[in-house]
């Protein structure tokens, strides 16, 4: 489950899951539902396998934000498919997306930053919560 | 974020409130917030002034945390933030003082046209120019640079892109740092950074980024808008852009760097996202050589942009750029820090001026203001929103007695986004603006809603308050006759 919030003057996105690898794969699918207007029309043919390592739940959320985002941005890809692995260690992802094709794609918003601003990552009754504001 | 702001605000003067170093034990020294009365109603409405005090908290600072009266909440620092810092005193650089669009800025071109020249050739100019110039998310500029030329580039600042032919030697006369912060290094920028950047040079990016033609709507200062070029219902085009994706990159490596630098130097922060380093640690000289050399880059952007205009409007209007007058008036950086040299409590010190949403506003006779403008002060230009007005004025001694040379940056946003777009369901914002007199194109359907004219605080509210408190003083209104968005 995720949501696109409101945020003076930026965007938020929330996301609700069961346990931490769906919420790392919802917040990575409502991250482009800020980028893109249909996220559902882009195909999942290409994959990018994304690694990163660090302990705290919090930065590893914005990395692999931020990695997205980078090859979003280098590469010109949009993504709408996710597979996320979070480990003690760190976090092994494949995001699968295809390159940006203005006849088929509408952007929406050109995020410029993931940020730390009330960032959140935590335990909930039914499972896992994350607040992120992305900077546009 | 949430709430308003119900901490003390002592009135100074007419145009200045205090919030002082009593309100939290964290505070070294007191905030300073430049408003009058009925801008303080509003900025009382957000956690900025708490963000203000926020600043007072970091390691170095030097006479006040200050804000401009465009103040408004940001990450970390408010948006409209200045403070300067001491290396000797173990002064702190920070990323969040500075803001993600590293030199995000704004340049001023004139032209020898008049508002009777152009009026019936608007739609023309502004399709000419929207299908010219890249903006908006997703697209690339007509300018590719590999990684080691990214680097030169940034390194040179944009005599790379003049020695190319696009732009003349004067141009950098008129850049503040003539387009160059010394001591950049290129290196010290990521390889992501760099091919965020590579392909994005010469584009306008999206968000409050625009470009718009004006015209001089009213002209307050005679003598100084004469000694600017400017006069009454003359053609002017403003841009507003600033080191794209590679300037966002840069901020974000910085913020990944100084993660263990609280810890590591014993620094209490308030905020997260306020993170910073001495500037005289290796994560702190690190970050300053990147972002130099992401200041260039954005000089470079912006240099582009303004070459691409120029060739839209020679074959618009058929004539030369050079025939049509086209000089560059003036370029300022307002998301940046810099090494300067101020007068701290009657010692001349070299300090960390942070400027985030600020702009340098430096007087009459300052060896840094162009020769051309030496004896009348620094041109200081002020974007406001896309239906009213935007503004010159010239830097004027109470910036170098008070601000560490600064002075505000524009409107300030009012609404959220998700506010604008409620507030523009079911209208045409593009037909309301023609309405106006001005024609707009954006890339995005979301881009005018989100940036309409009632999304931000009137400009004029603003620089009434930094001219009342001779912060700088007021040239010209320019009003938009052309604009486009991303």
């Amino acid at each position: 489950m995720y949501e696109l919030f409101e945020h003076t003057a930026d965007l938020g996105l929330r996301a609700t899951a069961p346990d931490l690898d769906t919420l790392f794969v919802d917040i990575a699918t409502c991250l482009f539902t800020a980028i893109v207007e249909d996220v559902m029309a882009v195909r999942p043919v290409q994959d990018v396998r994304i690694e990163i390592e660090g302990a705290d739940t919090e930065y590893l959320l914005v990395d692999w934000l931020q990695r997205l985002l980078y090859h979003c941005e280098a590469d010109h890809l949009i993504f709408s498919r996710f597979d996320v692995q979070v480990t003690d260690t760190g976090l092994i992802g494949t995001a699968w997306g295809e390159p940006f094709d203005p006849a088929r794609h509408a952007l929406s918003h050109e995020v410029k930053a993931i940020t730390y601003h009330e960032l959140k990552v935590k335990r909930t009754a039914d499972g896992w919560l994350a607040e992120v504001i992305v900077d546009i | 974020m949430k709430g308003a702001f119900t901490g003390p605000l002592e009135k100074v003067d007419s145009c200045c409130y205090r919030i002082p170093k009593s309100y939290r034990p964290d505070m070294r020294v007191d905030g300073l917030i430049f408003a009058n009365e009925t801008l303080l109603e509003s900025i009382r409405k957000d956690q900025a002034p708490e963000q203000v005090a926020n600043v007072a908290t970091l390691p170095g600072i030097q006479s006040a945390s200050f804000a401009m009266p465009d103040i408004h909440w940001g990450y970390g620092f408010c948006i409209g933030g200045v403070c300067a810092t001491d290396p000797a005193e173990g002064g702190v650089i920070s990323p969040g003082g500075v803001g993600y669009d590293i030199n995000c800025g704004v340049r001023l071109i004139k032209t020898n046209l008049f508002l009777s020249d152009v009026k019936h050739r608007m739609r023309e100019l502004v399709k000419g120019l929207f299908y010219t110039i890249p903006a908006g998310a997703g697209k690339s500029g007509a300018y590719r640079y590999d990684t080691t030329e990214t680097r030169r580039l940034m390194g040179e600042g944009p005599r790379f892109v003049i020695n190319r032919g696009l732009g003349v030697a004067r141009d950098l006369e008129h850049t503040e740092a003539l387009g160059r912060i010394d001591d950049a290094d290129p290196d010290a920028v990521s390889d992501h950074a760099v091919k965020r950047g590579s392909e994005q040079c010469g584009t306008l990016g999206s968000g409050n980024h625009f470009l718009e033609v004006q015209v001089v709507d009213s002209v307050f200062d005679a003598d100084v808008a004469a000694a600017f070029g400017l006069e009454l219902n003359q053609v002017c085009v403003m841009i507003h852009s600033g080191s794209r994706g590679l300037g966002y990159q840069v901020c974000d490596d910085a913020l990944t760097s100084f993660r263990s630098a609280p810890a590591k130097y014993g620094i209490t922060l308030p905020d997260r996202q306020l993170a910073c380093a001495p500037a005289d640690s290796p994560e702190g000289r690190k970050y300053i050589a990147a972002m130099r050399a992401a200041a260039n880059y954005g000089f470079c952007n912006r240099q582009l942009l303004m070459h691409q205009t120029r060739e839209v409007f020679a074959e618009v209007f058929g004539r030369s750029w050079e025939d049509l007058g086209m000089d560059l008036l003036y370029d300022v950086a307002h998301n940046i820090a810099k090494l300067e040299e101020h007068t701290v409590e009657g010692r001349k010190k070299k300090v960390w001026v942070h400027r985030k949403g600020a702009t340098r506003a430096f007087p009459a006779g300052h060896p840094e203001v162009p020769e051309a403008f030496r004896a009348v002060g620094q041109p200081v230009i002020i974007p406001g929103d896309m239906g009213r007005a935007s503004w010159v004025l010239v830097g004027a001694s109470g910036s170098m007695e008070r601000t560490f040379g600064s002075t505000c940056h524009g409107a300030g946003r009012a609404l959220s986004r998700t506010a604008a777009k409620l507030k523009a369901s079911g209208r045409k914002i593009e037909k309301e603006l023609e309405a106006r007199g001005v024609i707009a194109m954006s890339s995005s359907r979301m881009g005018l809603s989100e940036e309409q004219p009632a999304a931000y605080k009137n400009v004029d509210h603003v620089v009434d308050v930094v001219h009342e408190a001779n912060l700088s003083r007021k040239v010209a209104r320019m009003r938009p006759i052309g604009v486009i968005k991303g």
